[in-house]
């Protein structure tokens, strides 16, 4: 895997415990070379994620948010994943409104299995935060 | 020195220019119709031409202000020791205020009584502080100066006041900090516009009836001021929110919060106010003013009561703001005249004839 | 509107509640204020005028537990409906009088028209305002000092009343046009908006008025904004404090909005609040399908889900 180029950008990852979370350690020991701009936050599910846990990311220093949780009809708890579709794209829808790039937030599934496609997820996500660049000025990012 | 001086029209603004040379200047500006005090810059629009709708309080005791910053530092050779390192260091410039309102001049006086002699951020501030009055042509909506003590043309809390005269500005120096001013370029000898500025002034003073009665200040009844039912009755459509608070100047409570980080953080010192629910709030999750008209009851009585009691005089100047941007027209003048002695034996007279 | 037919209805059901919401003359002119009338005679101080900016339907959950009558416009009942939706109030306990309504005054802008003059009075008739301060008299149609509601109303009638005082009215433009602000917004740039959000937001004073203001704000209290356990922000005069409190104040109303505009109105620094708010239920109408406020037997979308959405598309990553 090419390591991406330029310096690396803070990305935060809310992945739920059930699905993405496995993935992503499924990745891991498969030694599928990952882009490590990625720090992970592990959730109990992805209904758990409030906007609020976003917005704060990215307005105090994150270059992107990358949020991950169980396939429709596959969570742990049944429906936590289907409340948050409907909230997670309400905000970004929003985020650009306030002039924020949607592009630095995403939001998709990957269950325990999946080590490829969470390695996929994460090294186009992560491409696609460098292409937009970073967010905050590097001073700021340094504290 | 004098302690009189004009500049025509003329000058006006290269003055106020040549003094962001030698201090930092706060002036009311106006920004998407909103005027609050800014320090001036190249580009800022300067409006006098009404009260500002925050008060200049923000100056001297800032919204939020850094008491000391905190560093938690590791020893590499012994990495169970942590050190902590402070920083309680203060960079307050020398600061002039233009354009504050006899209110606003005279609402720092309330502060200066609490906080001067114990305070040593506000105290720094204070010193480096000259605060520059101006002459109100009129009242505007909720304005009752006249009723708390002061006027249009009062000259308490200002070190130099400002009277627009025959196309110019009469100055005027209360105190040595505006005598100094009076002592830079451009400023002319005012000695032969103190006539007219003096019948400007007194027609000001006039320009305002009072509307609390109680000379020269508002005297509440106890007796009046400790009955739950009126502030039920006139908290009832309040929002308990800070508007009142954060645009007051007399209005000087405030928060104390660790803003802290992992490796370190800063004391936090940010204002608060008695209208929050939060303000009294305890650890234990009792609240001893629960209620919104307690809180009401808490405002009022600490300017017309509590603060008399401690310091002889009341905590507000009249300013209006709280009147004039409360969401919901909740009239401190209005209820402080109903509770005033005067009313309450008005009141009683009037139930004994009926 | 008329005062006289309006204080009739409210004596009518006063008999039956413990208070009638109405509004009453302020300090001044230019303002009305909510006035909680017990005894016929403070009905008496009801007014019924382009003054009522109050939606006085805000304080029904605070009044829990007692009968209450409350006078409404018909974007003031969008409140009411909504309170229905999420089991905020019992419809038993409240009388809701209906006042269709032509449009209020902004009194930022009416202020902003006579150069912040002292108002010595203010009159209405058919549409037309006629202000008067001490150096001059102004005659100003109606939604020229509109707030932006009302200049594109779709609802000047109440949707849910137990008593109509007056004639119902039409809706003012087309339902598009509401959001054409929002659409106008958003041409432009990326930097450009966060341009602008930062110097408006940057005015804040973190007064919460806007929150309290709002009747479906329902956390208050336990505002992230201020408890401490969790920390969500500081208590700083920070940019990004006020950018994040907006933002999250906007999110949690994501399809519960009724776009009253008290948050707006209430704002002593004159912050455009409305508009992140609006900006998020073009997307509730967008996506779900959803306008609050509208049916009480609904649920608001981020109550509920479809395992298959309509429109939710999976993103690409690029
Ligand atoms: S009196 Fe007015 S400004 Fe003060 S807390 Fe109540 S609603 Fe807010
Ligand atoms: S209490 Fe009201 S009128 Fe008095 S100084 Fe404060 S804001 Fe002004
Ligand atoms: S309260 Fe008095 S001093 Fe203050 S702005 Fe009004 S008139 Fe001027
Ligand atoms: S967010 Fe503003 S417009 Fe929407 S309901 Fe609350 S106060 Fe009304
Ligand atoms: S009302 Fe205005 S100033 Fe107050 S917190 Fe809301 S946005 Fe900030």
């Amino acid at each position: 895997m090419p390591e991406l180029a330029g310096k690396e950008l803070r990305i935060v990852g809310f992945l739920c415990n059930w699905c993405s979370y496995g993935g992503a350690d499924t990745a891991g020991v498969g030694r599928f070379k990952q882009p490590t701009d990625l720090r992970i936050i592990r959730v109990p599910c992805s209904g758990r994620i409030d906007p609020l846990f976003v917005v704060k990311a990215l307005i105090n220093g994150a270059d992107g948010v990358l949020v991950s949780g169980c396939h429709p009809r596959d969570c742990h708890y049944s429906d936590g994943n289907y409340y948050a579709r409907r909230r997670l794209e309400m905000l970004k829808q929003f985020l650009p409104f306030m002039g924020i790039d949607g592009k630095r937030f995403h939001y998709t599934w990957v269950s325990a299995s999946e080590g490829q496609r969470w390695q996929k997820v994460v090294t186009d996500f992560t491409r696609q935060v460098h292409g937009i660049g970073p967010l905050h000025e590097k001073k700021e990012a340094a504290k | 020195m004098t302690d009189k001086g004009y500049l025509p029209q003329d000058k006006w603004e290269p003055f106020i220019e040549s003094l962001s040379n030698d201090f930092r200047v706060y002036a009311p500006c106006e920004e998407d119709g909103v005027i609050t005090f800014q320090v001036l810059e190249k580009g800022k629009k300067v409006d006098l031409s009404r009260p500002s709708t925050s008060a200049p309080k923000g100056v001297m005791f800032p919204q939020s202000e850094r008491l000391f910053s905190f560093d938690f530092k590791k020893a590499p050779e012994s990495p169970d020791k942590m050190a902590v390192e402070l920083d309680a260091s203060t960079n307050m410039p020398e600061t002039v205020i233009i354009g504050a309102r006899p209110c606003d001049a005279k609402g720092f006086l309330t502060y200066d009584r609490v906080y001067l002699e114990v305070d040593p951020y506000y105290r720094e501030r204070r010193e480096k502080t000259t605060v520059v009055g101006f002459c109100c042509n009129g009242p505007f909506a909720g304005c009752f100066c006249t009723s708390a003590g002061g006027g249009l043309a009062e000259k308490e809390g200002s070190d130099l006041f400002v009277t627009e005269v025959d196309n110019g500005y009469f100055l005027e120096a209360i105190t040595e900090k505006g005598k100094k001013l009076l002592g830079r370029p451009m400023v002319e000898d005012g000695a032969s516009h103190a006539d007219a500025a003096s019948k400007k002034q007194e027609q000001a003073s006039k320009a305002l009836q009072k509307v609390i009665p109680g000379d020269p200040e508002p005297r509440i009844s106890r007796e009046a001021f400790e009955s739950d039912a009126f502030w039920d009755e006139v908290s009832a459509k309040c929002l308990s929110c800070g508007v009142c608070t954060y645009l007051c100047p007399t209005c000087y409570c405030f928060n104390i919060t660790d803003e802290a980080r992992l490796e370190g953080g800063e004391r936090v010192r940010s204002w608060d106010a008695c209208m929050f629910h939060h303000f009294t709030l305890e650890a234990s999750g009792h609240n001893p003013r629960g209620r919104k008209a307690m809180r009401l009851k808490q405002r009022v009585g600490h300017k017309f009561l509590y603060y008399v009691d401690k310091y002889g005089t009341i905590a507000c100047s009249g300013c209006g703001r709280c009147i004039r941007h409360c969401p919901v027209s909740v009239e401190i003048s209005g209820i402080v005249a109903r509770l005033t002695e005067g009313a309450q034996e008005d009141q009683k007279a009037a139930e004994a004839r009926s | 509107m008329n005062a006289q037919e309006l204080r009739k209805a409210a004596k009518e059901v006063l008999p039956s509640v413990d208070v009638v919401i109405g509004q009453r003359a302020g300090f001044d002119p230019l303002h009305a204020e909510p006035c909680f009338a017990t005894k016929p005679e403070d009905v008496d101080d009801f007014i019924a005028s382009p003054l009522c900016v109050h939606n006085l339907a805000s304080y029904l959950p605070s009044l829990k537990g007692k009968k209450v009558a409350v006078v409404v416009k018909g974007c003031d009942s969008r409140t009411v409906v909504q309170f229905l939706e999420e089991g905020l109030i019992k419809r038993e306990n409240v009388t809701v009088i209906g006042v269709p309504c032509s449009g209020i005054i902004s009194v930022k802008k009416v202020l902003e028209r006579v150069s912040h003059e002292p108002i010595q009075s203010i009159s209405f008739d058919n549409e037309t305002v006629t202000v008067k301060t001490n150096k001059r008299e102004e005659k100003i149609p109606l939604l020229e000092v509109a707030p932006g509601k009302c200049t594109t109303c779709q609802y000047p009638n109440p949707l849910i009343f137990d008593v109509l005082v007056g004639q119902k009215l039409e809706p003012r433009g087309s339902a598009e046009a509401v959001y054409d602000d929002i659409r106008e917004f958003e041409t432009k740039s990326l930097e450009e908006r966060k341009e602008y959000w930062e110097k408006t937001l940057g005015r804040c004073i973190r007064c919460y008025a806007c929150r309290n203001a709002c009747p479906l704000c329902v956390c208050q209290e336990s505002c992230i904004a201020e408890t401490r356990d969790p920390h969500w922000m500081s208590q700083k005069d920070d940019p990004k404090e006020k950018m994040t409190f907006h933002m999250i104040h906007a999110i949690h109303l994501a399809g519960r909005c009724t776009e009253c505009g008290e948050c707006e109105r209430v704002c002593p620094m004159d912050i455009p609040l409305g508009q992140l708010k609006k900006k998020i239920n073009m997307g509730m109408k967008e996506l779900y399908d959803y306008v609050p406020g509208i049916n009480p037997e609904e649920k608001p979308p981020m109550y509920v889900f479809k395992v298959e959405e309509d429109k939710i598309e999976e993103h690409e990553l690029s």
